[in-house]
């Protein structure tokens, strides 16, 4: 016979002073799992049950793919010794000072997909569907799909139709963040060929705060519908800061040394296929360009 | 930011390193370092983007670390020696952990990580005022602090010469060259310290000045990175002149004025039967040279490969007033002759 376990607050009458008595059932309640704060959890699908697991009990151990990421990485390790001694980021340092154009993606066959990510509002339970595949005579990629504005039906979420495609973040040796350094350049060079829709290209730069790892640099990429390829130059200082999708009041120009990534996003909300396809992404210098940040930063409607 | 939000900023700034130059107690030479530190603070924040307020609060952090160190170091002494004067720190725990604390604040290796990406992250005057002002105070402690064993200076000068020529080695953003530079020059200081302190001095001073015309310069032409040095010829010619003997006098090359404390820290350290380590620092110092070479190569032996479709900037005047900088460059180019006037300014 098991001994009864104690799963009821003791009668009220005994706990009048205790306003809330929720605090005292939690003293005698199983110890929850240790909850992570907002800022930290990943994306909730609404009307999907909470995952309370740690991080750890997702992770498949397999020595195999153990070794094989040592060596990968020990791999990585050796490069990164012996490009410090061409020079930084293992481009001689003669090229540093001389560079005025630089080709960062360019998509020369299947291989070159690896560096991006793509991903539409199907995980939030919409409708739309996005896929990447390498262009014709494996000269460009081709982002395709159809966009669907339909909101899922969970009783949460107001809005959907989107798409995106964005660069996976650079990775040193042991997974440790590598960044792209733009600062010889100021202007974005694209080379693409769209369907007339109005694109929107986003810029991740490195943050240091939890609360700014939302945070992107946006402008708007309209493209021309048709046979003929489009070359987009856009300057660093058009991009505009938004942080989850909402531009900010407090705008800043865009630092260039510390880059995560880029990324397209349609959400036109126009339901329907779309296609985007593009040769390449590269940075340039324009020295016509002389512009530091093209919105104001000062605090408009000052507390007085 | 508002004016007199502005001043007030400034005036802490000077008010802070004159209470620790004017204290003998330890409490108020640590409050007029506080005061220092929190009076950049919001001079650092002003832009605000992510790099900026990055660069604050790694600032921040090394600074409160040092600072508790600092403050806890003069407790300790108070407690074991009895006495809060600064010229009485004698106890060999307190002394070095002082020292440490010191060294922390100003960016000596091995305590140094924490200065190329606060440098990188300001502008260019701020990372002046951070690289020349915010050392004073610190170094009128360090200077007063009377070691008897010299083997914590020598080390920390020593690391700090190795670790600001090889950190900046493969730098191309300017701000942290600077860093490095001044790395480098903290541990040529800190070297002599136990052996000559006025030639300690003399090197800060003769930092100071060069850093100063470095930093004027690099504000004029608005530069930041190695490769829009390149057409700084095209917006101030003398510049392009003047900056190349700046560098080379930060190199210590005779016959410009940065050789004369080099020169004469490496004459002192042998007549200290320490010639090995002139030796290492003279050696080190080679790789600071490298990258200062290769700054004077970008800026003034090397045109860019323009498009011909592409324009070159303006050659506007320059609105900033230019005073400081021509007077910063003289001295840093034509003061050597005049070292023995400088040697008997110094050795009292």
């Amino acid at each position: 016979m098991s001994l009864p376990t104690i799963s009821r607050v003791p009668a009220s009458g005994l706990l009048r002073s205790i306003r809330d008595l929720r605090w005292l059932l939690r003293s005698i309640a199983p110890l929850a799992t240790p909850r992570r704060a907002l800022t930290q959890m990943g994306y909730r699908r609404p009307g999907q049950p909470r995952e309370d697991k740690p991080p750890w009990w997702r992770v498949k151990f397999d020595f195999s793919k153990g070794l094989k990421g040592m060596k990968r990485h020990f791999t990585l390790l050796k490069e990164e010794f012996f490009a410090q001694f061409v020079g930084p980021m293992g481009k001689p340092i003669i090229e540093h000072m001389l560079e005025q154009n630089q080709v960062l993606w360019e998509f020369r066959g299947p291989h070159s997909l690896q560096e991006w990510t793509i991903s539409c509002d199907r995980e939030i339970g919409g409708k739309s569907e996005v896929y990447l595949k390498v262009g014709r005579n494996n000269e460009t990629c081709l982002l395709y799909g159809t966009l669907c504005s339909d909101p899922p039906k969970d009783g949460e979420t107001r809005y959907s139709g989107y798409c995106t495609m964005r660069a996976k973040q650079p990775l040193a040796s042991f997974d440790r963040k590598r960044y792209h350094d733009w600062s010889s350049f100021n202007t974005l060079h694209l080379r693409i060929r769209g369907d007339g829709r109005p694109w929107m290209i986003n810029v991740i730069a490195e943050t240091y705060y939890t609360h700014q790892k939302d945070d992107m640099y946006s402008y708007f990429l309209y493209t021309r519908g048709g046979p003929y390829w489009q070359d987009v130059k856009i300057p660093f200082s058009k991009f505009f800061l938004a942080h989850r999708g909402r531009v900010q009041d407090d705008q800043h120009e865009l630092w260039l040394d510390k880059i995560n990534a880029i990324g397209f996003t349609l959400g036109d909300k126009a339901d329907g296929p779309f296609q985007l396809e593009i040769d390449f992404i590269g940075v340039c210098k324009d020295y016509a360009h002389t512009e530091d940040f093209a919105y104001e930063k000062y605090k408009r409607n000052p507390e007085v | 930011m508002a004016p007199f939000v502005y001043s007030t900023l400034i005036i802490s700034l000077g008010l802070g390193t004159a209470m620790t130059f004017a204290s003998t107690h330890w409490y108020l030479a640590w409050m007029g370092i506080e005061i220092n530190t929190l009076a950049i603070i919001p001079l650092m924040t002003q832009n605000h983007n992510p790099r900026a307020i990055e660069a604050t609060t790694k600032y921040f952090f090394a600074q409160a670390t040092a600072s508790a160190t600092l403050l806890f170091a003069a407790v300790s002494n108070a407690f074991l020696t009895g006495g809060w004067d600064i010229l009485q720190i004698n106890h060999p725990l307190t002394s070095t952990l002082t020292t440490l604390a010191l060294a922390m604040k100003i960016g000596l290796a091995p305590l140094h990580s924490w200065m190329p990406e606060v440098m990188q992250g300001l502008s260019l005057l701020t990372g002046l005022i951070l690289s020349t002002w915010q050392k004073l105070a610190p170094f009128c402690l360090i200077y007063q602090i009377q070691p008897d064993n010299p083997n914590v200076f020598i080390t920390l000068g020593l690391l700090s010469v190795i670790v600001g020529g090889w950190g900046g080695f493969n730098q191309v953003q300017l701000r942290k060259i600077l860093a490095y530079s001044s790395i480098a020059h903290l541990g040529w200081m800190i070297l002599i310290l136990p052996f000559s302190p006025p030639l300690t001095l003399l090197t800060l001073f003769t930092y100071l000045m060069m850093t100063f015309s470095l930093f004027s310069s690099f504000m004029l032409v608005r530069t930041t990175h190695i490769n829009s040095l390149s057409i700084s010829w095209a917006k101030i010619p003398t510049l392009t002149a003047s900056v190349p003997l700046i560098l080379l006098s930060l190199g210590g090359l005779p016959p410009l004025t940065g050789f004369l404390p080099k020169w004469l820290i490496l004459q002192e350290l042998t007549k200290q039967d320490l010639a090995p380590i002139a030796t290492l620092a003279a050696l080190s110092s080679l790789f600071s040279l490298y990258f200062y070479l290769r700054l004077s190569y970008t800026m003034t032996l090397t045109m860019p490969p323009n498009n011909p479709a592409g324009t070159l900037p303006w050659r506007l005047n320059p609105q900033h007033n230019t005073l400081p900088l021509a007077l910063t460059t003289t001295t840093t180019i034509f003061l050597l002759p005049a070292t023995p006037t400088i040697l008997a300014l110094f050795t009292f």
